[in-house]
């Protein structure tokens, strides 16, 4: 069997699925389909340093092959994800790998948030969000910035002593690797992308927008080739490990990303249609590395037949 | 919960849009409670990728999970045109079910349009057989109600255009089973009428029950895209709480009534 240990800096993960933040919960809720250890890593909904109601109902609708929300990461603040049980507690006895999605609406919360999570056993990486289209201070406020992106991430390096840090990046931009390059520059350790296209969608009997939010981040198949075309072209602007995502739903969509160059690949959306989606596409991609005769994972990452 | 690839063993038309489909589920019937959900994959979908959640209507010892749903949106008019043998794939059952009617409840039912559906296993399984309370738009929108007499629950219907029973709205023949000794209110329909129905409970000093959700996405408790308002702990100010983990069945004391 193929090796699928996957080193992201000095992050070692024992395989290169994840599950994308916002689509996983807090673990808890998958943990009675399979063992939660059996993935890369569990990447937990967003956190704050104070807790957070998020947006107003309706937050989901559907559309064609993808679906948009805005939650408006809804969570219940970093003192509570890291004592109470159900959340930081419950994955450690899982024996998780876990990652830590982080956000704020000033830099000053980012950096609480980091340097609180910094100095907790458990967690093997950071993720900044810089990219949620759902909230209206922070977020993608500073993932569509390159002076705001490369400040709260320079800001949460200086905070941010032992975990390895990974910038979340927005597709709402003219070219996504000027932002990876930047991340990269003030500190970052890697990036993933994408997060969600903002978006909108209208009822034409109400009038009304279909998410009260208004704007909403679309997610799904629908976004998959525009998410391997932005992974490939900053996989070859930066020198660190990428991690990509976007539509990912099967075995082999994983595939297209990894030689489009990402290290690792993250399962979103799919994790609410098919609880076991994460778990599928792992054996997917084992069974594919099998069955093309590669030896390890790395073999197949940037491997495009140009 | 469990996920089963489940087959249609019949998909029935009861009245105008409303359809019956009985799978062969038998994990998800077995244990199934009132006032729970499926969340159904309904094949052949194409583009539409989410699961749909369907309140349990009826299960049976043979492994039989019952749904009633009307065919309103793509996914029910699929759901509507499928065959005998036809595969869906179901996860459930999910959710927090209704407080049985045990001897000492005299259990009044106040259900809206569909809603009759997600509580007639809570009547079937009443050891009292009380009243069901119920109401639509018009009387094509009624439906179940002889499945509510045959277990031995009385009925009383109105109707918004008054084309069957009394003219009005469903909350408007409750207050005759406000506050009575014994007796609680399970409500299931659409969510204007439960904050209603909630609302003359709570100012009656009723125990109700009252069944919400708002457009819901995974259906385990991960994505908090269907939530409703509580009260917090200390009842001061409201929290969102899942209605597909919490929820969708809440105490009427417990929601958060703006």
């Amino acid at each position: 069997m193929a090796d699928l240990t996957t080193k992201l800096g000095s992050l070692t993960l024992k395989n290169p699925v994840m599950t994308a933040s916002g689509t996983f919960g807090y673990g808890r809720e998958y943990a009675s389909f399979y063992p939660l250890n059996s993935l890369g890593a569990i990447v937990v909904k967003g956190i704050s340093p104070f807790p957070h109601h998020g947006n107003p109902v309706p937050r989901i609708c559907e559309t064609a092959s993808g679906m948009m929300n805005a939650i408006g990461l809804q969570n219940p603040g970093v003192e509570d994800f890291i004592r109470k049980d159900e959340y930081l507690p419950f994955l450690i006895r899982e024996k998780a790998t876990v990652i830590v999605n982080i956000w704020g609406k000033s830099i000053s919360d980012y950096c609480k948030v980091a340097e609180r999570l910094d100095c907790v056993e458990g967690i093997a990486a950071l993720e900044i969000n810089i990219s949620c289209p759902n909230i209206k201070e922070g977020g993608i406020a500073f993932g569509t910035d390159l002076g705001q992106a490369a400040k709260v991430v320079s800001q949460i390096r200086k905070v941010t002593r032992r975990l390895p840090l990974i910038t979340k990046l927005s597709p709402n931009v003219t070219r996504i690797s000027d932002f990876a390059k930047c991340v990269v520059d003030a500190g970052s350790d890697m990036v993933s992308l994408i997060n969600t296209f903002t978006a909108m969608a209208i009822d034409i009997e109400t009038r009304k927008p279909k998410i009260a939010n208004v704007y909403a981040g679309l997610s799904g198949a629908c976004i998959k080739p525009i998410a391997v075309r932005m992974v490939y072209e900053v996989a070859k602007a930066v020198n660190v490990p990428v991690i990509g995502m976007g539509g990912i739903f099967s075995a082999a969509d994983a595939i297209e990303f990894f030689l489009a160059g990402a290290d690792a690949v993250a399962v979103g959306t799919a994790n609410f249609i098919d609880p076991m989606a994460s778990m599928n596409i792992l054996n997917g991609i084992s069974e594919y590395l099998d069955a093309h005769g590669y030896n390890s994972i790395s073999e197949l990452i940037g491997n495009l037949n140009l | 919960m469990f996920t089963e690839k489940a087959e249609i063993l019949s998909n029935k038309n009861l009245k105008g849009d409303y359809y019956q489909v009985d799978f062969y589920s038998p994990k998800i019937a077995e244990n199934a409670r009132a006032g729970q959900f499926a969340h159904v994959q309904i094949g052949n979908m194409e583009a539409h990728i989410l699961r749909r959640p369907f309140s349990i209507f009826d299960t049976r010892k043979d492994g039989t999970l019952s749904i009633v749903y009307k065919a309103v949106g793509h996914g029910t008019k699929v759901l509507s045109e499928m065959k005998y043998r036809d595969i869906c794939d179901i996860l459930g059952p999910q959710g927090n079910a209704y407080t049985p009617a045990t001897e000492n409840i005299y259990p009044v039912i106040v259900v809206g349009g569909y809603g009759a559906a997600a509580a007639y296993m809570l009547a079937k399984e009443a050891k009292i057989k009380g009243k069901l309370l119920i109401g639509a738009r018009t009387k094509e929108d009624l439906i179940l109600i002889d499945n509510y007499k045959e277990l031995g629950f009385e009925v009383e219907i109105a109707t918004e255009d008054g084309s069957m029973g009394r003219k009005g709205l469903v909350t408007e023949l409750l207050s005759p089973y406000l506050n009575r000794k014994n007796s609680m209110i399970y409500a299931c329909g659409p969510n204007g009428m439960m904050y209603a129905v909630a609302k003359l409970a709570r100012a009656n000093d009723s125990i109700c029950e009252v069944s919400l959700d708002h457009p819901m996405c995974c259906g385990v408790g991960a994505c908090f895209a269907c939530v409703v308002k509580v009260y917090d702990k200390k009842k001061e100010s409201w929290v969102y709480a899942r209605s597909c983990k919490e929820g969708p069945v809440f105490n009427s004391k417990d929601i958060f009534i703006e």
